[in-house]
């Protein structure tokens, strides 16, 4: 005990306060600087037996709330996740054009339908054939930019997921980085407590990307998982891969395995060398990772084969014929002969019948697949409307065997000639009845003697709906499709039906008129719109409506739920920085107590001073 | 998303500020455009609605254009078949009126009917717009061929003058006894024959009848049909014997010889001779003089009547006939005249469907309206015809017989172009157009009422009322005033400022 002790004690206090001044200095220099948490000085007194002995500055404390800032990185995936999503839709939106605008699809195919008005009261006008065909051309160049529109999207998310990848590694790599750095640290330590704020950064850099679960694991060091439960970060990173694809085209679709995926997937590559594909292991859930993976692979495609199943509407629609069979018997057996010369891939016929024991109305459709690889078909999930390939590219015998081994044993399959096929019954007061049997086929000619023509093609081949191993020729139609390049070559086929049809003869147009404007169509349910229990059915035009509206009210939904995430993600962030963030008032009370207490411990220094010069003078 | 920056307290305050003037912007647009959105997304709850609004618009606006270029097709129609009508009213009652023969050969009526007959034609190749009207569905050519060509043929193909002459020299016979055979009388019998068993061509041998005493008159019967009137005992004075012909056009012309004493006999008399043998000859002599003139009369007027059917008388079915020949004189049949050797009045599309349905409109979602006409219906082409062969028919003035021929011509004429009930008039057909122009009207009037509603309910789906927004904008810039003021005020209240 003695003035040396009072001297070291003041002593002390100055040091102390001069690193609260540093604090408060250091505190206000960041208050803008994003991932700064306000600092605190820890500081103790130092005592000897039971007397003070002055202070001592334990460390630097961060000021923050733990349990808000876990809250903060969930929300912080959502709201990431929400955006994405937000912008993806808005930009489809625009690919959709301005509501009623001259370019918009309804206006397009409205227009064409108009000019097929026109023509089909003016038939012989050649300004009314040359009007259709630009409004067809019109038509089909919006589906093709719209389609090529919706390409360019997906190749932004995968160059977005390339991105991500790339920023996820880095974020990773800069966790581990710290989380070595901090090994040695003592807790309090002042610059631990500034590589723990960078780390917090990387790691909300990182909660932005995917959904991580962060799990302190004491001693300085933090572990992030995915919420599934892979590690991503510890002392070392894991590191994700993704090879993007620059262009893509509808065909190139996701898939689990790699071989038949035409689009890039994100692989992470474990410690021992192997990789997880995180796309077909669904462990992303949320963030901007998850936002652009739901739209590469679910909400773009969805929203092609919308445009493919209108396109393919158009087309099919303008150009199969469906033919009833002719009856034919044999003894007791009746049923029908049915001509299947012309039938192209993709094309069917359809044997309706009655099964007599339970009386039920049953029929089959056979397609026209020549690609051993899709065959069988996929089911349809009726039973009592079973759809099922034929291989034609074995001859009529072959065919006659499987249609036959798919009918059974109560139906009789023939060839009594060419290409026709008969299907007899098993003869009156027998389990079966067969009610129709018909054909659909896809006119090619021009000028065949019937209405259907080849209005729109497939470059240059005719669709037909083709089934092969790669997939439907209806896939990226809406991409492919353009105006039959023998009809803008010869304007006058949109009237002659035949050789020989009189220049006002308005068959033709009234019929493709009639078929665009009333004609109801089934449309797949792939497209999103209807479920395969009960498909959706209408008009081109009532289908494009009831695309136009789910596309509009998606768009309209994520923007709804992004902007409450944000909401959501605002408020939690005021929160966090009410606990986290510098305020200057404060600091600047601290300042006042931080200089008054200088003054005062300055004043016990001066006092012993004068004190010890006492001491001397005695 | 940016980095979040938990220090950077002011970038919550400074993101609600941003906001509030992209909200002002949208305001703004909204209220420079009008319009609710520029995307689907903005449009609401209603969008899909809209999507189907606006295409119920389109297609008012196309059934409008269809309906404004059918009002067109139909009232050119219309004004081009009242004067076709008007023309055939005119020609009929010209015919009616007794004429002297100028020197060509043709009345002052018959010359009108020439005219007439270019007009007509004039007339039936109507376009409205590029279109013909009055061909069917051949719509891009003329539906019938010019007057000259019709009735004097273009040099290789025949016209109707060529086969009405032809068929003049079919049915009169080398003879000129209309195609019968009259031999001589003998053992006092008179006996008249057709030439040849089912030719068209000629009178046909319809019935003969008589009062005279002692005669017995057997027939007609057999192949070729053939009749003979044998007398037992001479007939006395008046005492009758009648022969009714068929003639080509389906009129009948009879001759009924009288018995008399007077010798020479006067027209359409036979003398009583000595025995049955002498009046048999006088009866022969009579019968021979009185075919022979029918034949240069009303047959030659029928034969012309059936020649300018046969010519006119063209479908799908129906090629144009005309004797197989030559020689004409002794022909027995009718053969087709091929589009290398006879005119084809009619150029237009040829079809067996009702000629209304060759034009067609949809001028509604289910409404349909048929406006086809073809010249060759059964009452243009009646009209046509029958002026046609008016105005070709030609007669010598100085023939003493040429009255008689030319009257037998006028009043078939007359009586064709008085439609007999049952078969169509032109007035059919204007009245079929008439009722087309009727639902026009009707559509047109439906199509404004569902105009005004769906416009009124698209408005409300896809624009903005510019009082509300402007509303809106005022509240946003007090809104945006305040909170600016605020902010300020708040960055100035900090103790820094007080140190």
């Amino acid at each position: 005990m003695g003035l040396s002790q009072a001297l070291n004690a003041s002593l002390s206090g100055l040091r102390a306060t001069q690193a609260g001044l540093a604090l408060v200095a250091s505190n206000i220099a960041n208050a803008e600087t994003p991932g700064y948490t306000r600092k605190t000085l820890i500081q103790s007194s130092a005592t000897t037996g039971l007397i003070g002995t002055g202070v001592r500055v334990e460390g630097v404390n961060r000021e923050i709330d733990e349990y808000v800032q876990r809250q903060l990185r969930v929300e912080n995936s959502g709201a990431s996740y929400a955006s994405t999503r937000a912008e993806f839709y808005q930009r489809l939106q625009s690919l959709l054009g301005t509501p009623g605008s001259d370019s918009a699809l309804e206006t397009v195919l409205s227009n064409f339908t108009s000019a097929l008005q026109t023509l089909s009261t003016s038939p012989d006008s050649y300004s009314a054939r040359t009007g259709v065909l630009s409004a067809a051309q019109a038509l089909t160049q919006t589906l093709n930019s719209t389609s090529n529109g919706i390409q360019a999207l997906r190749a932004d998310a995968e160059a977005g997921l390339s991105d991500a990848a790339n920023a996820a590694n880095d974020a990773m790599q800069h966790i581990a980085d710290i989380n070595r750095q901090l090994g040695g640290m003592s807790p309090n330590d002042a610059a631990a407590a500034a590589l723990k704020d960078q780390r917090d950064s990387y790691i909300d850099q990182l909660s932005q990307l995917m959904d991580i679960r962060v799990v302190d694991s004491g001693n300085n060091q933090v572990s992030v998982f995915t919420t599934s439960g892979v590690q991503l970060a510890g002392v070392t990173a894991a590191r994700f891969s993704f090879q993007p694809l620059g262009t893509l085209t509808p065909n190139s679709l996701y898939d689990s395995d790699p071989s038949k995926s035409g689009v890039g997937t994100l692989m992470l590559a474990t410690a021992n060398g192997g990789g997880v594909d995180l796309i077909a292991s669904n462990a992303i859930r949320s963030g901007r990772i998850a936002g652009l993976i739901e739209m590469r692979d679910q909400t773009l495609p969805q929203a092609q084969s919308q445009l493919d199943a209108i396109a393919a509407a158009m087309a099919s629609s303008l150009s199969d014929k469906t033919t009833a069979g002719t009856a034919a018997t044999s003894g007791a057996q009746s049923g029908f002969d049915v001509d299947l010369s012309g039938i192209l891939p993709g094309n069917t016929f359809k044997v309706s019948y009655t099964d007599t024991l339970t009386n039920t109305q049953r029929s089959i459709t056979f397609v026209r697949v020549d690609d051993p690889s899709a065959l069988p078909l996929k089911d349809s999930g009726d039973p009592n409307n079973r759809v099922v390939g034929v291989n034609f590219s074995a001859g009529m015998t072959s065919v006659q065997n499987q249609v036959q081994a798919a009918l059974g044993g109560y139906f009789a399959v023939s060839n009594p000639s060419g290409n026709t096929l008969r299907i007899l019954d098993d003869g009156a007061g027998g389990s079966i009845d067969i009610g129709s049997v018909t054909a659909t086929k896809t006119m090619t000619g021009l000028s065949a003697g019937s209405s259907e023509l080849p209005f729109f093609v497939d470059g240059p081949d005719f669709y037909s709906g083709a089934i092969t191993g790669q997939g439907s020729q209806a896939v990226g139609f809406a991409a492919r499709v353009s105006v039959n390049s023998a009809l803008l070559a010869d304007p006058s086929k949109l009237v002659a039906y035949q050789a020989g049809t009189a220049a006002g003869d308005s068959a033709r147009p009234d019929f493709l008129y009639q078929q665009l404007t009333s004609s109801s169509l089934r449309f797949a349910p792939s497209t999103g719109i209807g479920t395969a229990a009960s498909p959706f059915q209408g008009t081109i035009g009532s289908f494009l409506s009831q695309v136009i509206s789910s596309q509009g009210e998606a768009a309209s939904a994520a923007d709804r739920l992004s902007d409450g995430q944000n909401v959501v993600l605002n408020a939690l962030q005021q929160r966090f920085n009410d606990g986290a963030g510098v305020k200057i008032d404060q600091e600047m009370a601290n300042l006042l107590n931080l200089q008054n207490a200088y003054a005062a411990n300055a004043r016990v220094l001066s006092a012993v001073k004068e004190m010890f010069d006492l001491l001397s003078k005695i | 998303m940016s980095v979040i920056g938990v220090g950077a307290k002011s970038q919550s305050m400074v993101q609600s500020l941003v906001d509030m003037r992209a909200q002002l912007d949208a305001l703004q647009q909204q209220l420079s455009s009008g319009k609710k959105a520029t995307t689907y997304a903005g449009m609401g709850v209603s969008r899909g609605l809209g999507v189907g609004l606006r295409s119920q618009l389109a297609s008012l606006g196309s059934y409008d254009q269809t309906i404004t270029m059918v009002g067109l097709r139909l009232n050119v129609a219309q004004t081009a078949l009242t004067r076709v009508s008007a023309i055939g009213q005119t020609v009929k009652s010209a015919a009616l009126d007794a004429g002297t023969l100028n020197a060509d050969g043709k009345t002052v009526a018959q010359e009108t009917a020439r005219t007439s007959l270019d007009e007509l034609l004039d007339l039936l190749n109507t376009k409205a717009g590029d279109r013909s009207i009055f061909g069917g569905r051949a719509t891009d050519r003329p539906a019938v061929e010019t007057a000259d060509h019709i009735l004097n043929g273009d040099g290789v193909r025949a016209g109707l003058s060529q086969l009405i002459d032809e068929r003049r020299q079919a049915d009169l016979g080398a003879d000129g006894l209309g195609r019968l055979v009259i031999p001589p009388a003998a053992a006092g019998t008179v006996s008249i024959a057709e030439d040849a068993a089912g030719s068209p061509f000629g009178f046909k041998l319809a019935s003969v009848s008589s009062t005279l005493s002692g005669a017995t008159v057997t027939g007609p019967s057999g192949s070729p049909p053939s009749a003979s009137v044998s007398l037992a005992s001479n007939p006395t004075a008046g005492q009758t014997v009648s022969f009714v012909f068929n003639q080509p056009d389906g009129t009948t012309q009879s001759l009924t010889l009288t018995a008399t004493n007077d010798s020479p006999p006067g027209p359409n008399q036979f003398t009583i001779g000595a025995t049955p043998d002498d009046t048999a000859a006088s009866l022969q002599d009579a019968l021979k003089t009185g075919v022979g003139y029918s034949a240069r009369t009303t047959l030659s007027a029928a034969s012309a009547m059936e020649a300018a059917d046969n010519f006119f008388n063209v479908d799908t079915t129906h090629p144009p006939l005309r004797v197989a020949g030559p020689p004409f004189a002794s022909a027995t049949a009718l053969t087709a005249g091929t589009a290398a050797d006879t005119v084809t009045w009619y150029t237009g599309e040829m079809a067996d469907d009702p000629a209304r349905s060759s034009a067609s409109a949809r001028i509604d979602d289910s409404i349909v309206v048929n406006y086809g006409v073809r010249a060759n219906e059964d009452g243009i082409r009646n009209l046509v015809k029958n002026v046609a062969l008016f105005a070709t028919v030609s007669n010598d003035a100085t023939d003493p017989e040429s009255t008689a021929r030319y009257t037998a011509l006028a009043t078939r004429t007359s009586a064709a172009l008085a439609v007999p009930p049952g078969t169509q008039k032109v007035d059919d057909i204007l009245s079929d157009l008439a009722s087309a122009q009727g639902a026009l009207g009707a559509a047109t009037n439906r199509h404004q009422q569902t105009r005004s509603t769906v416009s009124g309910m698209l408005d409300t789906i896809e624009n903005v009322s510019p009082e509300e927004v402007g509303v809106q904008i005022l509240a946003l810039q007090t809104r945006l005033q305040a909170s600016l003021q605020t902010t300020a005020l708040l960055y100035q209240t900090s103790l820094v400022n007080y140190l």
